[in-house]
């Protein structure tokens, strides 16, 4: 059976941008820089209001969050609102792009016409301890995906919402394609990735296999790219079992290095950035360079956007646990 | 899909959880863990296994970790230090990193948090009839919230019907 075409039709977005952090007290932390929205917006009114702008239109929701306590009330009262019981995903770094290969998983095979991906987290307090006290945070206040001297992430606030349709695209006004996804696990280690990177090379290859596009064929890649001293790395490793000599022609940007890492929301933030990478047709650069790294031998792209020279770009996460996600967008 | 092995968190005889290395404070990782364990334990055998193909791991759980997240909670609150073993244990994808780890499983690795049982069986379903996994480790873990609760949880592989 051929797979039905699946379609992005809807994208609403609330992100921040780099700052010093007020939203709460960081005085005993080691970093205290964020990307946050002004004031203390509130998660569930800023879902309500993505989620109003895409449309629910009864369909189902699927609905990444960090998976706490707070998140019932949320659930309950978007559930009341909008007449739908979201699916929750509470995966950490994938939880979104889960969701979205679930969603695309579904159109693709006929069992669904139009699904809401959602998904949201805003910087808080506890998270910020946990990771400040994990040593993940950037102490130099600037995330430097796949650059010398990168030392950590920075958090970040991300509400996003979907609206994935079946296509055809004739005659539809759609924003762009979902053609390719996969995910695979490393196997590895609880929190730290594979440094061989093989878990991720398999789900980059699943999405690319999925569409039937060659390596030749991306024209930018939205790497993971937290920053992270191991992570990065690893990340590099993979891109270079799955691109080969390709990989030398690809352009890599890690746009957390402009909206900052905004964990289970993540993914969903990155894939907007890249469909509004394709419709501009500008590849944005990867921020925070210093220089090369041995451990990184990427084509980042550093000093000014460039044009896309090819028509597929892919969006990759990881995250702990192992878990890797590849979601491959195209022209709709 | 066809059901290979099955097991629970209590099951006859069970008092209290074993202790899983790496973790602390909260008995959500060791509930997932064990349950997980008795599962694999009862289709495959003792751990490790080597390659035995793509196994996607399922977690569902409306509760979450609640152990954990009201152990950095509190900490945050009361302004002491926050355990950087807390960290690692922050999301549920960390318990499912160590059952990847130990058997060796290579398939997706999703984390839910609505539904229970039947959401899982769905995801499981997906997940194996788009060939992502051969097969499916779901496990379905509610932590107490509050007194007079217990710890529960249940597990089991799946494999396409064919």
């Amino acid at each position: 059976m051929t797979a039905v075409p699946v379609l992005v039709t809807g994208l609403a977005v609330r992100s921040g941008t780099f700052a010093p952090v007020t939203r709460f007290d960081v005085s005993n932390r080691q970093a205290v820089v964020a990307a946050t929205q002004p004031g203390d917006p509130d998660l569930a009114g800023q879902l309500a209001e993505v989620l109003t702008e895409v449309g629910v239109q009864g369909s189902p929701v699927l609905l990444a969050l960090h998976g706490d306590e707070r998140a019932r009330p949320i659930t309950a009262g978007l559930a009341a609102r909008f007449g739908v019981d979201p699916r929750v995903y509470t995966g950490a770094c994938v939880a979104a792009s889960t969701a979205v290969a679930d969603a695309a998983a579904l159109i693709a095979a006929g069992r669904a016409e139009r699904l809401v991906v959602a998904a949201g987290y805003l910087v808080e307090p506890d998270t910020f301890a946990v990771f400040d006290a994990g040593r993940a945070l950037s102490r130099s206040g600037v995330l430097r995906p796949f650059s010398r001297g990168r030392d950590g992430l920075l958090l970040g606030d991300a509400v996003v919402a979907l609206a994935l349709e079946a296509g055809p695209a004739a005659g539809r006004s759609a924003l762009a394609r979902i053609t390719g996804w996969g995910r695979a696990g490393d196997g590895y280690h609880v929190c730290r990735p594979d440094p061989s990177g093989a878990g991720l090379a398999r789900a980059i290859r699943a999405a690319l296999d999925r569409a039937g596009v060659g390596a030749a064929q991306v024209g930018w890649l939205n790497a993971n790219g937290t920053g992270s001293p191991i992570g990065d790395a690893a990340e590099a490793a993979a891109l270079a079992l799955a691109f080969g000599e390709q990989l030398a022609e690809l352009p890599v940007s890690s746009t957390k290095s402009l909206h900052g890492h905004a964990l289970e929301a993540s993914a969903l933030l990155e894939l907007a950035v890249t469909i509004d990478v394709l419709a501009e047709g500008k590849v944005p650069v990867n921020a925070g360079w210093l220089g090369p790294d041995e451990q990184c031998r990427l084509n980042v792209v550093v000093d000014a956007p460039r044009t896309l020279a090819a028509p597929h770009l892919l969006t990759v996460n990881s995250a702990f646990g192992g878990a890797n996600t590849a979601l491959l967008v195209g022209a709709p | 899909m066809v059901e290979l092995a099955r097991a629970a968190w209590p099951e006859p005889g069970d008092t209290e959880l074993p202790r899983l290395a790496g973790f602390t404070v909260s008995s959500f990782n060791p509930l997932v863990a064990e349950t997980a364990d008795r599962c694999l334990t009862r289709w495959h055998g003792a751990a490790p296994l080597g390659a035995v193909g793509r196994t996607a791991l399922v977690l569902v759980s409306s509760s979450g970790d609640v152990g954990t997240a009201r152990a950095i909670a509190g900490a945050v609150a009361d302004g002491r230090r926050v355990p950087p073993l807390l960290f690692f244990q922050s999301n549920p994808n960390a318990v499912l990193g160590h059952l990847a780890a130990r058997w060796l499983l290579t398939g997706p690795v999703l984390a839910l948090g609505s539904g229970g049982e039947p959401v899982g069986l769905a995801e499981a379903e997906l997940l194996l009839s788009g060939g992502e996994a051969d097969l499916v480790l779901l496990v379905a873990a509610e932590q107490a919230t509050a007194d007079g609760e217990s710890d529960h949880a249940t597990a089991v592989l799946l494999a396409p019907a064919h």
